[in-house]
Protein backbone atom coordinates (compact mmCIF):
# COMPACT_ATOMS: atom_id res chain seq x y z
CA UNK A 1 0.00 0.00 0.00
CA UNK A 2 1.79 2.79 -0.90
CA UNK A 3 1.97 6.64 -2.63
CA UNK A 4 3.87 6.36 -5.77
CA UNK A 5 3.85 10.67 -7.02
CA UNK A 6 1.93 13.39 -6.44
CA UNK A 7 0.92 16.57 -9.00
CA UNK A 8 -0.06 20.15 -8.36
CA UNK A 9 -1.09 22.18 -11.40
CA UNK A 10 -2.74 25.42 -11.30
CA UNK A 11 -5.63 26.78 -13.50
CA UNK A 12 -3.51 27.53 -16.29
CA UNK A 13 -2.22 24.29 -16.36
CA UNK A 14 1.57 25.15 -14.73
CA UNK A 15 2.62 22.21 -13.17
CA UNK A 16 3.17 23.84 -9.55
CA UNK A 17 4.82 21.50 -7.42
CA UNK A 18 5.66 17.28 -8.27
CA UNK A 19 7.01 15.05 -5.69
CA UNK A 20 7.39 11.07 -6.14
CA UNK A 21 8.38 8.51 -3.40
CA UNK A 22 7.99 5.09 -5.54
CA UNK A 23 8.11 5.37 -8.52
CA UNK A 24 9.81 2.24 -10.47
CA UNK A 25 8.74 3.36 -14.20
CA UNK A 26 9.38 6.72 -15.63
CA UNK A 27 7.45 7.69 -18.62
CA UNK A 28 9.86 8.15 -20.91
CA UNK A 29 9.58 11.78 -21.76
CA UNK A 30 11.33 14.48 -20.14
CA UNK A 31 9.00 15.91 -17.20
CA UNK A 32 7.83 19.28 -19.20
CA UNK A 33 6.06 17.01 -21.39
CA UNK A 34 5.09 14.77 -18.55
CA UNK A 35 3.09 17.38 -17.39
CA UNK A 36 1.91 18.61 -20.02
CA UNK A 37 0.25 15.27 -21.09
CA UNK A 38 -1.49 14.75 -17.26
CA UNK A 39 -2.94 18.26 -17.66
CA UNK A 40 -4.15 18.01 -21.19
CA UNK A 41 -5.13 14.12 -20.15
CA UNK A 42 -7.64 15.58 -16.70
CA UNK A 43 -8.80 18.33 -18.99
CA UNK A 44 -10.06 16.02 -21.79
CA UNK A 45 -11.17 13.55 -18.59
CA UNK A 46 -13.40 16.17 -16.75
CA UNK A 47 -15.15 17.56 -19.75
CA UNK A 48 -16.03 13.98 -21.40
CA UNK A 49 -17.39 12.73 -17.85
CA UNK A 50 -19.80 15.95 -17.50
CA UNK A 51 -20.66 15.66 -21.25
CA UNK A 52 -21.30 11.72 -20.74
CA UNK A 53 -22.83 11.48 -17.54
CA UNK A 54 -26.38 9.86 -17.64
CA UNK A 55 -27.49 11.96 -14.38
CA UNK A 56 -26.93 15.29 -13.23
CA UNK A 57 -23.03 15.37 -11.70
CA UNK A 58 -22.01 17.12 -8.28
CA UNK A 59 -18.05 16.25 -8.44
CA UNK A 60 -17.05 15.02 -11.84
CA UNK A 61 -14.10 12.67 -12.38
CA UNK A 62 -12.86 11.43 -9.14
CA UNK A 63 -10.32 8.88 -9.82
CA UNK A 64 -9.26 6.33 -12.30
CA UNK A 65 -7.94 2.98 -12.06
CA UNK A 66 -6.18 0.74 -14.06
CA UNK A 67 -4.59 -3.06 -13.33
CA UNK A 68 -1.42 -1.58 -11.62
CA UNK A 69 -2.20 1.76 -9.88
CA UNK A 70 -5.13 4.64 -9.00
CA UNK A 71 -5.14 7.74 -9.84
CA UNK A 72 -7.14 10.06 -7.48
CA UNK A 73 -8.02 13.67 -8.63
CA UNK A 74 -9.01 16.59 -6.66
CA UNK A 75 -9.57 20.18 -7.81
CA UNK A 76 -10.57 23.01 -5.78
CA UNK A 77 -13.19 26.04 -6.24
CA UNK A 78 -10.13 28.16 -7.33
CA UNK A 79 -9.15 25.83 -10.32
CA UNK A 80 -6.12 24.45 -8.77
CA UNK A 81 -5.88 20.50 -9.28
CA UNK A 82 -4.05 17.74 -7.08
CA UNK A 83 -3.53 14.50 -8.91
CA UNK A 84 -2.19 11.41 -6.76
CA UNK A 85 -0.96 8.35 -7.90
CA UNK A 86 -0.85 5.39 -5.48
CA UNK A 87 -1.81 1.25 -5.55
CA UNK A 88 -4.66 -0.26 -5.77
CA UNK A 89 -5.45 -1.13 -2.18
CA UNK A 90 -5.89 2.53 -1.07
CA UNK A 91 -9.70 3.66 -0.84
CA UNK A 92 -11.11 7.28 -1.78
CA UNK A 93 -8.69 10.09 -1.08
CA UNK A 94 -11.00 12.85 -1.58
CA UNK A 95 -10.56 13.99 2.13
CA UNK A 96 -6.91 13.82 2.09
CA UNK A 97 -6.44 15.32 -1.01
CA UNK A 98 -8.42 17.90 0.46
CA UNK A 99 -6.52 17.96 3.60
CA UNK A 100 -3.39 18.85 1.45
CA UNK A 101 -4.75 21.60 0.08
CA UNK A 102 -6.45 23.37 3.41
CA UNK A 103 -3.64 22.49 5.58
CA UNK A 104 -0.89 22.56 3.37
CA UNK A 105 -1.04 24.53 0.49
CA UNK A 106 -2.83 27.55 1.74
CA UNK A 107 -1.08 27.39 4.69
CA UNK A 108 2.63 27.66 3.18
CA UNK A 109 2.13 28.36 -0.18
CA UNK A 110 -0.75 31.15 -0.48
CA UNK A 111 0.58 32.48 2.91
CA UNK A 112 3.80 32.94 1.93
CA UNK A 113 4.73 36.94 -0.07
CA UNK A 114 7.81 35.35 -1.43
CA UNK A 115 5.87 32.37 -3.21
CA UNK A 116 3.91 33.98 -6.42
CA UNK A 117 0.98 32.23 -8.06
CA UNK A 118 1.09 30.51 -10.45
CA UNK A 119 4.71 29.78 -10.75
CA UNK A 120 6.32 26.56 -9.51
CA UNK A 121 6.58 26.63 -5.44
CA UNK A 122 9.95 27.12 -4.28
CA UNK A 123 9.68 27.23 -0.59
CA UNK A 124 10.90 24.22 0.60
CA UNK A 125 9.09 24.13 3.97
CA UNK A 126 6.17 23.47 1.39
CA UNK A 127 8.01 20.23 0.14
CA UNK A 128 9.23 19.33 3.66
CA UNK A 129 5.43 19.21 5.29
CA UNK A 130 4.12 17.26 2.37
CA UNK A 131 6.86 14.76 2.41
CA UNK A 132 5.85 14.43 6.10
CA UNK A 133 2.10 14.39 5.67
CA UNK A 134 2.44 12.40 2.68
CA UNK A 135 4.48 9.40 4.97
CA UNK A 136 2.73 9.56 7.84
CA UNK A 137 -0.33 8.38 6.04
CA UNK A 138 -1.57 4.97 7.08
CA UNK A 139 -1.98 3.86 3.52
CA UNK A 140 2.07 4.71 3.07
CA UNK A 141 5.09 2.29 3.46
CA UNK A 142 8.24 2.98 2.37
CA UNK A 143 8.46 -0.29 0.62
CA UNK A 144 6.44 -0.29 -2.47
CA UNK A 145 4.04 -2.85 -1.90
CA UNK B 1 -13.38 33.83 11.81
CA UNK B 2 -11.61 35.87 14.12
CA UNK B 3 -7.95 34.55 13.29
CA UNK B 4 -5.14 36.93 11.99
CA UNK B 5 -5.42 35.83 8.42
CA UNK B 6 -6.68 39.43 7.57
CA UNK B 7 -3.69 41.00 8.91
CA UNK B 8 -1.20 38.51 7.36
CA UNK B 9 -2.69 39.19 4.10
CA UNK B 10 -2.81 42.83 4.56
CA UNK B 11 0.46 43.15 5.81
CA UNK B 12 1.75 40.66 3.23
CA UNK B 13 0.40 43.23 0.58
CA UNK B 14 1.57 46.63 2.28
CA UNK B 15 5.49 44.74 2.01
CA UNK B 16 5.18 44.32 -1.80
CA UNK B 17 3.04 47.92 -2.38
CA UNK B 18 5.84 49.79 -0.44
CA UNK B 19 8.67 48.23 -2.18
CA UNK B 20 6.98 48.21 -5.95
CA UNK B 21 6.62 51.61 -5.12
CA UNK B 22 10.12 52.55 -4.26
CA UNK B 23 11.59 50.68 -7.09
CA UNK B 24 10.35 52.27 -10.02
CA UNK B 25 12.12 55.34 -8.56
CA UNK B 26 15.72 54.84 -6.99
CA UNK B 27 18.99 52.85 -6.23
CA UNK B 28 18.79 49.43 -4.81
CA UNK B 29 19.94 50.33 -1.39
CA UNK B 30 18.43 53.62 -0.92
CA UNK B 31 14.93 51.97 -1.97
CA UNK B 32 15.84 49.33 0.67
CA UNK B 33 16.17 51.81 3.31
CA UNK B 34 12.98 53.96 2.46
CA UNK B 35 10.78 50.97 2.30
CA UNK B 36 11.89 49.80 5.22
CA UNK B 37 11.36 53.15 7.28
CA UNK B 38 8.12 53.50 5.79
CA UNK B 39 6.65 50.52 7.19
CA UNK B 40 8.28 51.10 10.69
CA UNK B 41 6.52 54.81 10.52
CA UNK B 42 2.99 53.15 9.78
CA UNK B 43 4.04 50.29 12.48
CA UNK B 44 4.89 53.53 14.55
CA UNK B 45 1.26 55.27 14.18
CA UNK B 46 -0.27 52.09 14.74
CA UNK B 47 1.54 50.88 17.72
CA UNK B 48 0.46 53.79 19.44
CA UNK B 49 -3.09 54.05 18.84
CA UNK B 50 -3.11 50.02 19.99
CA UNK B 51 -1.22 50.78 23.00
CA UNK B 52 -4.04 53.61 24.22
CA UNK B 53 -6.50 50.83 24.00
CA UNK B 54 -4.37 48.28 25.30
CA UNK B 55 -3.58 50.09 28.47
CA UNK B 56 -7.01 51.81 29.02
CA UNK B 57 -7.69 49.85 32.51
CA UNK B 58 -4.34 49.32 33.50
CA UNK B 59 -2.41 50.72 36.34
CA UNK B 60 0.03 53.20 35.29
CA UNK B 61 3.81 51.64 35.32
CA UNK B 62 6.67 51.50 37.86
CA UNK B 63 9.65 51.49 35.51
CA UNK B 64 11.27 50.65 32.25
CA UNK B 65 11.08 47.22 33.09
CA UNK B 66 7.36 47.12 33.71
CA UNK B 67 6.53 48.16 30.56
CA UNK B 68 8.50 46.02 28.57
CA UNK B 69 7.10 43.29 30.81
CA UNK B 70 3.64 44.53 30.05
CA UNK B 71 5.09 44.59 26.14
CA UNK B 72 5.75 40.92 26.11
CA UNK B 73 3.04 39.79 27.89
CA UNK B 74 -0.43 41.48 27.19
CA UNK B 75 0.46 43.69 24.05
CA UNK B 76 2.02 40.60 22.59
CA UNK B 77 -0.67 38.33 22.92
CA UNK B 78 -3.18 40.77 21.61
CA UNK B 79 -1.41 41.28 18.49
CA UNK B 80 0.16 38.06 18.00
CA UNK B 81 -2.28 35.43 20.08
CA UNK B 82 1.37 34.47 21.99
CA UNK B 83 3.60 35.98 24.43
CA UNK B 84 7.21 36.68 23.87
CA UNK B 85 9.04 33.77 25.05
CA UNK B 86 12.23 35.62 26.33
CA UNK B 87 13.32 39.49 27.40
CA UNK B 88 16.73 39.75 28.34
CA UNK B 89 18.01 42.94 29.58
CA UNK B 90 21.72 44.57 30.47
CA UNK B 91 20.13 46.94 33.19
CA UNK B 92 21.23 49.78 31.14
CA UNK B 93 18.79 50.75 28.84
CA UNK B 94 18.69 47.46 26.06
CA UNK B 95 15.75 44.74 25.92
CA UNK B 96 16.33 42.28 23.81
CA UNK B 97 12.75 40.64 22.91
CA UNK B 98 12.89 37.18 21.57
CA UNK B 99 10.23 35.12 19.89
CA UNK B 100 10.57 31.86 18.91
CA UNK B 101 7.97 31.20 16.34
CA UNK B 102 6.92 34.72 15.39
CA UNK B 103 3.58 34.60 13.43
CA UNK B 104 3.73 37.06 10.53
CA UNK B 105 7.31 34.21 9.82
CA UNK B 106 5.81 30.73 10.21
CA UNK B 107 5.01 30.10 6.92
CA UNK B 108 8.43 31.28 5.28
CA UNK B 109 10.73 28.70 5.79
CA UNK B 110 12.32 26.19 8.61
CA UNK B 111 15.63 27.21 8.42
CA UNK B 112 17.45 29.06 5.74
CA UNK B 113 15.62 29.56 3.09
CA UNK B 114 14.23 33.10 2.30
CA UNK B 115 16.23 34.40 4.80
CA UNK B 116 17.02 38.04 2.87
CA UNK B 117 13.93 38.95 2.25
CA UNK B 118 12.73 38.71 6.02
CA UNK B 119 13.65 41.69 7.40
CA UNK B 120 11.46 43.53 5.65
CA UNK B 121 8.46 41.77 7.13
CA UNK B 122 9.55 42.61 10.73
CA UNK B 123 9.85 46.25 10.21
CA UNK B 124 6.06 47.26 10.50
CA UNK B 125 6.51 44.99 13.78
CA UNK B 126 9.47 47.08 15.06
CA UNK B 127 7.57 50.26 14.15
CA UNK B 128 4.86 49.15 15.99
CA UNK B 129 6.90 48.39 19.22
CA UNK B 130 8.77 51.98 18.67
CA UNK B 131 5.59 53.12 18.62
CA UNK B 132 3.72 51.84 21.53
CA UNK B 133 6.53 52.82 23.91
CA UNK B 134 6.84 56.13 23.09
CA UNK B 135 3.12 56.31 23.69
CA UNK B 136 4.26 55.53 27.19
CA UNK B 137 6.91 58.08 27.73
CA UNK B 138 9.47 55.44 26.81
CA UNK B 139 11.82 56.94 23.51
CA UNK B 140 13.51 53.92 21.84
CA UNK B 141 14.98 52.58 18.88
CA UNK B 142 14.10 49.05 17.61
CA UNK B 143 15.81 47.02 15.21
CA UNK B 144 15.04 42.91 14.38
CA UNK B 145 17.36 40.32 13.26
CA UNK B 146 16.69 36.82 12.08
CA UNK B 147 19.00 34.24 12.03
CA UNK B 148 16.88 31.05 12.05
CA UNK B 149 13.34 31.29 11.07
CA UNK B 150 10.61 31.45 12.34
CA UNK B 151 12.61 32.88 15.44
CA UNK B 152 13.38 36.26 15.73
CA UNK B 153 14.99 38.71 18.20
CA UNK B 154 13.87 42.49 18.70
CA UNK B 155 16.22 45.08 20.10
CA UNK B 156 15.17 47.97 21.75
CA UNK B 157 17.33 50.70 22.83
CA UNK B 158 16.10 52.82 25.43
CA UNK B 159 16.93 56.58 24.81
CA UNK B 160 17.83 58.64 27.38
CA UNK B 161 17.66 62.65 27.00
Amino acid sequence: MTVYNLYIFDRNGTCLHYSEWNRKKQAGISKDEEFKLMYGMLFSIRSFVSKMSPLDMKDGFLAFQTSKYKLHYYETPTGLKIVMNTDLGVPNCREILHQIYSTLFVEYVVKNPLCSMNEPIQSELFCTKLDGFIRSLPFFSARAG
Amino acid sequence: MADNIFFEFLHMEMVDYVYKMDVSREEHEQVKMNAISTLENMGFRVGQGLIERFTKDTPSFKDDLDVMKFLCKDFWVNVFRKQIDNLRTNHQGTYVLQDSKFSLLTQFSNRKQYLLEAPRYLAYTCGMVRGALSNLGVDSIVTAEVSLMPACKFQVVIQRS
